[in-house]
């Protein structure tokens, strides 16, 4: 008994030193991999954020104060940036749901047994190979009023040529189209990854029960492929919402603002007006914006791990 | 034994922290240090860097050849010259002096460079200009550099809005080309109605950035925008404002004889519509002509015919491009030198001609104007020239703002014919008390 009791004390002293040992062992194998990430993407990250409370601008030796909310009350009655907002998701929610369209019958068609499967899906890839700046110079050819092919091809079977990106009705869904055409070989190739993972016994199984191609892919393929679509469709909305180059390649964010979204218009806040403040919370609210739309992902996930373990 | 090794361990994470710290404030210290850029030579001599834009092939090897003469005479400054172009320069100026790598010697231009004046990046030069280019340059060119009573570049070379025209569709369409020392806007429309045809427009004119373009033809109108200057400068869009766009406006949407495709183009790409025969005149700067008689296929026909004019004259923004001096650099005085030297009316010229710009000085104007003497082109280049002053909007601190961020998308929009006169004037006057404060 009473060896016992002392006993117990200082095992647990021994155990907690041992712990506290092995935590401080933890700690220095994380460090150096969380050095970098502090470096590189939390310091730049906090001080972005905290400049949005500042009244900051580029001048040379530019006195910063802190200004509490008062950027974020500015941006609130700012109409312009609510427009820009408003085209930033109109923008991003088409692309990432007409990528998701294109590319699942992209996927459907490079997992069916073709021949020379190896060169069509090198072939799909070809977009993701080229920079967004590339892209968009390209189809800024593609689309010239003047002497662009499209133009051409529609003169030539008598229909009269649209002015693609200059024109008031036609530059956010010509913008739109680049965006898809640019997006879709990353979403293919996760999808074809799903669709491969998903077992051939299924089919086969559904296909001696008598399911058509139809069924098959709505009752087998398309619930095998859901978390892949749910997280490619979520990551393509926010790498959309935040893109920069192309449209600013394409139309500045041109015609009178249809295509302004709002990188662009933060971006003119930044280096145009040079108010690095007001930018910055600019920023701040789109950090938010695209917060929510990933929590709503994230719930997602949660929902389904857990429906799936009970 | 274990504890030692913990204890060492930790100490390494200490020193590894330590680099990091130690890196971050290293670069911090490098970012707020100015020039790192003049460095100084062998033998004491010292190099200044020289952003120059002047990126077209002719103007490029005048720049070059004065800059070679002044570094074979000066062997202790040598200049550098760093070629950019023009498109994006605000950006990468933004980002040079803010990163604090800005060259000692900027190009560039008025109503752009004074943002930067205003943010306090550039010299004051007030002392340094030689007297004799000073008073070599009207009182009106220096008063579009001078910000606050300082004088923060050297006004250099201007440009003027210029109407080319092919003369064999002219003449197919029946319609004289103009001879005067003016052409009134009146004549200009009456001229796109004659020869736009089936599948020609009477004119083709670039305005994709409009603003700029309108600022300057307004004028002509007594169309200022702006009066005031800093911050206290108040905007008037009134019916002289307007007048230009809604000249454009009813060219394009009720005579139907501007390509209104063009309008959304920039004024490059209307060149080659010109060129094809699509469109029998367009509006361009003034270097175009250099351009126009490098590029233009064999054949076409072409003359500049004289300068527009509007209800006040033909008068147009002097709008001059720029060399400034960075505030941080450590050879301000030499910059200058070599600044004067490069200003000087046989070097000025040279530039202005290889550019088809109109130089800032008299002495230039006259080299040119022998230069020139047997170019009908520069006839017309040399008799815009008469009617630039400079305009309001020089004076606004926060113009570039409200151009790029309202002036432009409202311009477009009105000639996309998405809004009225009205709207547009009322879009112009808000979104610039909302920029204004």
């Amino acid at each position: 008994m009473r060896a016992s009791a002392t006993k117990t004390p200082r095992q647990t002293t021994r155990v907690g030193h041992r712990a506290r040992a092995q935590r401080r062992e933890a700690v220095a194998l994380v460090i150096p991999a969380l050095l970098p990430i502090l470096i590189f993407s939390v310091i730049p990250l906090v001080s972005g954020v905290a400049l949005g409370f500042t009244d900051a601008t580029l001048k040379r030796n530019a006195e910063i104060n802190f200004i509490g909310f008062g950027n974020f009350i500015e941006l609130l009655g700012d109409s312009r940036f609510w427009e820009s907002f408003g085209i930033g998701i109109i923008w991003a929610g088409s692309v990432a749901l007409l990528t998701l369209v294109c590319a699942m019958g992209l996927a459907l068609l490079l997992n069916s047994d073709l021949k020379l499967k190896g060169l069509t899906r090198v072939l799909a890839l070809i977009p993701w190979a080229m920079p967004p700046v590339v892209i968009a110079i390209v189809w800024r050819m593609i689309y010239n009023p003047n002497s662009g092919p499209l133009n051409g091809a529609l003169e030539a079977i008598g229909i009269p040529g649209v002015n693609w990106l200059g024109d008031f009705s036609t530059a956010l869904p010509a913008v739109i189209l680049v965006g898809v055409w640019s997006g879709i070989p990353q979403t293919t190739v996760l999808l074809l990854a799903g669709m491969q993972s998903i077992s051939a016994e299924q089919h086969e199984a559904a296909a001696v029960d008598g399911a058509g191609v139809f069924r098959r892919f709505w009752h087998i393929t398309l619930p095998g492929l859901r978390p892949i679509i749910v997280a490619v469709t979520a990551l393509d909305f926010i790498w959309q919402f935040n893109s920069f180059g192309l449209i600013y390649v394409l139309t500045e964010g041109g015609p009178g603002g249809r295509t302004m979204i709002p990188p662009l218009f933060t971006y003119l806040e930044a280096f145009r007006n040079r108010e690095i403040g007001y930018a910055s919370a600019m920023g701040d609210v789109l950090v938010i914006a695209i917060m929510l739309i990933l929590s709503l992902y994230l719930i997602n996930q949660f929902r389904q791990t857990k429906g799936s373990r009970s | 034994m274990r504890k030692a090794n913990n204890m060492k361990r930790i100490r390494g994470i200490g020193a590894i922290a330590f680099a990091g710290i130690a890196i971050l404030t290293l670069g911090g210290c490098q970012q707020g240090s100015a020039t790192k850029d003049s460095n100084d030579g062998e033998g004491g001599a010292i190099t200044l860097q020289f952003q120059s834009l002047s990126d077209q092939p002719d103007a490029q090897a005048a720049v070059k050849a004065i800059v070679d003469e002044w570094n074979a005479e000066n062997s202790d400054v040598q200049v550098e010259i760093v070629q950019a172009g023009w498109d994006g320069t605000f950006d990468k100026l933004v980002t040079q002096f803010t990163g604090g790598t800005a060259p000692d010697i900027i190009h560039y231009e008025a109503s752009s460079i004074a943002s930067f004046a205003a943010d306090g990046y550039l010299a004051d030069l007030t002392d340094y200009i030689d007297s004799d280019l000073k008073s070599d340059i009207s009182d009106g060119i220096w008063d579009s550099v001078t910000q606050d009573g300082e004088i923060i570049a050297y006004p250099s070379t201007l440009q003027s809005y210029m109407v080319f025209a092919n003369a064999d569709l002219l003449e197919t369409a029946g319609v004289e080309i103009p001879t005067g020392e003016t052409m009134t806007w009146k004549q200009l429309q009456e001229m796109a109605a004659a020869t736009t045809t089936g599948e020609t427009y009477g004119l083709g004119w670039g305005l994709a950035s409009p603003t700029a373009t309108i600022m300057s033809l307004a004028l002509g109108f007594d169309g200022g925008f702006f009066s005031g200057d800093g911050t206290d400068a108040s905007i008037e869009v009134g019916e002289a404002e307007l007048a230009v766009p809604e000249l454009i406006h009813e060219m394009t949407y009720t005579d139907k004889s501007v390509d209104p495709t063009s309008l959304t183009q920039s004024g490059s790409d209307v060149l080659a519509s010109f060129y094809g025969g699509k469109a029998a005149m367009t509006v361009q700067g003034s270097f175009q002509a250099t351009n126009i008689a490098n590029d233009a296929p064999e054949g076409l026909n072409w003359v500049a015919l004289p300068p527009l004019e509007g209800s006040e004259g033909a008068i147009q923004a002097a709008n001059p491009q720029t060399y400034s001096v960075n505030i941080d650099s450590e050879h301000v005085k030499e910059s200058a030198e070599f600044l004067n030297f490069f200003m000087s009316g046989d070097n000025l010229a040279q530039i202005a001609y290889a550019d088809a710009l109109i130089p800032s000085s008299d002495s230039a104007r006259a080299e040119v104007e022998k230069l020139a003497a047997d170019n009908p082109a520069w006839t017309q280049v040399l008799k815009s020239g008469e009617g630039l002053v400079g305009p309001p909007f020089l004076k606004v601190e926060k113009y570039t703002e409200w151009k790029d961020t309202v002036a432009t998308p409202a311009f477009q929009q009105y000639l996309a014919d998405q809004i009225t006169a009205d709207q547009l004037a009322e879009q112009l006057t808000d979104g610039w008390s909302s920029i204004a404060g």
